[in-house]
């Protein structure tokens, strides 16, 4: 069975619910990307990124976020902070979703220099 | 959420304390290090970061800033992983304030553990009286416990480090004797003077060199025993003091050569470096705060250059300076060092490209052009700072194959010490002056009193030899010593004759 972007975004909502997250948005999108899940992990604003993939072809979902999406989230992440002038400390997770498995990678990547 | 707390940082042998300031803030995961760090000081962010983890710690979110001042000094070294690593904690409450001013130092691996750093002796030297104690890997707690009176606490984890600063755990101060210390020294294998056969010359002109502290040319065919010879010399030479084994252990330290266990210096240093040296590798120098060359880790001990005419000629003219001064000057854009540099340099070479000119049995093949050339990669300027040259003949069958039990070096360094002592004492209150191979000008004069007879011979010498005023001088300062060695505070006729024999021998030697 395979599922769609929304489907598998549920999921990850879902998810990080049962993880004690608080989402704050979902598909928060500027002109220079998009974030997939904005959430609060207590004290600390949450970008999150959900990369499903239903086979094990192309090294899994955890290799689908290299470089370029990076900077892409990252970009996106400080127009957020702009816009909602909000001065939390942040932390970008990803989530990523097989068919019968959800992982929660907490502070998967940094804002390089 | 702000934090201070301190460390060092070494500039050549000399320290300076650090403040390491850490501010954790709301933003994006950002994780910088200002204050003019050098790339291992940048590169810690990803030890610091897998270092917490691992440990169990708490990496905190948003953007962290860690400010090494005085921010318009280079930083460099891994030294600074723990201290900003517990700057981190402490800013994020997982360690606790404590009014006590601590200092730390220490490598980070990923998992956590602290592993041992360089300068670790010379930062607890200069700072001890500006903090309460010190946290330190445990490979480092011995060096930094000599220098500080201070208490040292060794730790192996961030872990420990932390629990510590929580006072959940205890760690005992590292302490040690100074005594026991020298008791406790492996003597490394070192060769004695009745290693060498025949020679008597030679080891001669050893005693002295090591009794004034002159500077030693040594010339010879292949194979005659130079470079065992030049072996022998830091073993004829007074064991070092507590003072001078911690300046030498300074530079040891910086360089990271401290063996592990043998926090403190003792022997006396022998240098060889090869013929291929490079300049930086000779007098200091390297990317970032210059780090000390051969000149400087053979201070107070011995440096030894083998087939001398074969080193790069700039190279050799580098030396000139240090061998005047004691000490070089290095200066780079930001930053300049001084390392001591207090040697007696030895060098050795053949009389000629194929070395055997003058030998009375192999016949020498170069051409006189070839030995020309060969001599003159040598310039006269710095064969001016060679107070002693030697000829190291082939050993004759008679000595190789004699009986004659050739003299101790533990003999001969009784002489030494005594002739080292007459001349320290003599040169009381003289400043930067221990040795007879540092008296030129005025001092040659108040120094090195002739005798009547001794004054008539030096004259003819100059007559005869056509010597020059320098080389006049050498010869004063080279009497000065065989005198000491005798403990006569006059110089006679005979050690006039000898100083004199003992700078030029033969036709071997370059004309200088």
């Amino acid at each position: 069975m395979s599922m769609n972007g929304d489907e598998s975004e549920d999921k990850a909502c879902h998810f990080l619910k049962q993880e004690g997250y608080r989402i704050v948005a979902r598909n928060w999108r500027t002109q220079s990307g998009e974030v997939d899940i904005i959430a609060r992990d207590k004290d600390v604003l949450v970008f999150v990124e959900v990369k499903a993939r239903t086979g094990a072809g192309f090294g899994g979902p955890e290799a689908a976020v290299d470089d370029a999406k990076q900077r892409r989230l990252i970009s996106a992440a400080l127009a957020f902070l702009e816009k909602t002038q909000c001065d939390l400390p942040t932390r970008f997770d990803v989530v990523t979703i097989r068919p019968n498995e959800v992982h929660l990678y907490q502070d998967a990547f940094h804002v390089p220099d | 959420m702000f934090a201070r707390l301190l460390s060092g940082v070494v500039l050549g042998v000399e320290a300076r304390l650090i403040e390491i300031q850490c501010d954790v803030s709301g933003g994006l995961p950002t994780f910088n290090i200002v204050g003019l760090p050098e790339k291992e000081v940048s590169e810690s962010r990803e030890r610091i970061r897998s270092a917490i983890k691992n440990s169990k710690f708490n990496f905190p979110a948003g953007r962290i800033t860690a400010n090494l001042a005085p921010a318009d000094l280079k930083k460099e070294g891994v030294g600074f992983d723990l201290p900003i690593a517990v700057a981190i904690l402490k800013a994020t409450g997982q360690i606790a304030e404590t009014q006590k001013r601590y200092l730390l130092l220490g490598e980070l691996a990923l998992n956590g553990e602290v592993r041992g750093v360089r300068g670790v002796l010379p930062i607890a030297l200069e700072t001890a009286d500006q903090i309460d104690g010190l946290i330190v890997p445990r490979a480092n707690a011995l060096e930094a416990a000599i220098a500080a009176d201070k208490p040292v606490y060794p730790v192996e984890t961030l872990a420990e480090a932390q629990r510590f600063l929580n006072h959940e755990i205890e760690i005992p101060p590292v302490f040690i004797d100074r005594e026991t210390l020298k008791s406790t020294e492996q003597k490394a294998v070192r060769h004695n003077l009745t290693e060498v056969r025949g020679q008597l010359q030679a080891k001669r002109a050893l005693e002295i060199a090591a009794a004034g502290g002159h500077n030693l040319l040594m010339i010879g065919p292949p194979g005659s025993g130079k470079s065992l010879l030049a072996r022998c010399l830091p073993d004829l030479l007074p064991p070092l003091s507590f003072e001078e084994a911690l300046e030498v252990t300074r530079i040891y330290s910086t360089a990271g050569l401290l063996e592990a266990g043998a926090p403190l210096v003792w022997q006396r240093p022998y240098r060889a470096p090869h013929h291929t040296i490079s300049y930086a590798g000779m007098v200091g120098g390297g990317h970032g705060i210059p780090g000390p060359g051969e000149i400087s880790l053979a201070h107070h001990g011995v440096l030894f250059l083998d087939e001398l005419p074969e080193f790069d000629r700039r190279v050799l003219e580098t030396l000139r300076q240090p061998l005047e001064d004691r000490s070089i000057l290095i200066s780079r854009a930001g930053i300049s060092v001084r390392y001591p540099s207090a040697f007696t340099l030895v060098a050795a070479m053949n009389p000629c490209p194929c070395g055997f000119l003058g030998d009375p049995i192999q016949p020498c093949t170069c051409s006189l052009h070839d030995v020309r050339r060969y001599k003159k990669r040598l310039s006269g300027p710095f064969l001016d700072r060679m107070d002693l040259c030697v000829e190291v003949p082939r050993v004759s069958a008679d000595d190789l194959f004699g009986s004659c039990v050739a003299e101790a070096s533990e003999l001969v360094l009784k002489r030494v010490s005594v002739a080292r002592e007459v001349q320290w004492e003599r040169m009381q209150g003289v400043a930067d002056c221990h040795c007879n191979a540092q008296l030129d000008g005025k001092r040659l004069d108040t120094h090195c009193v002739l005798g009547d007879d001794a004054k008539q011979l030096l004259r003819r010498a100059v007559d005869r030899f056509g010597l020059s005023a320098r080389a006049h001088a050498r010869i004063r300062r080279v009497a000065r010593t065989i005198a000491d060695l005798e403990n006569l505070p006059e110089i006679r006729a005979q050690h006039i004759a000898e100083a004199v024999q003992l700078r030029t021998t033969g036709d071997a030697v370059p004309d200088f």
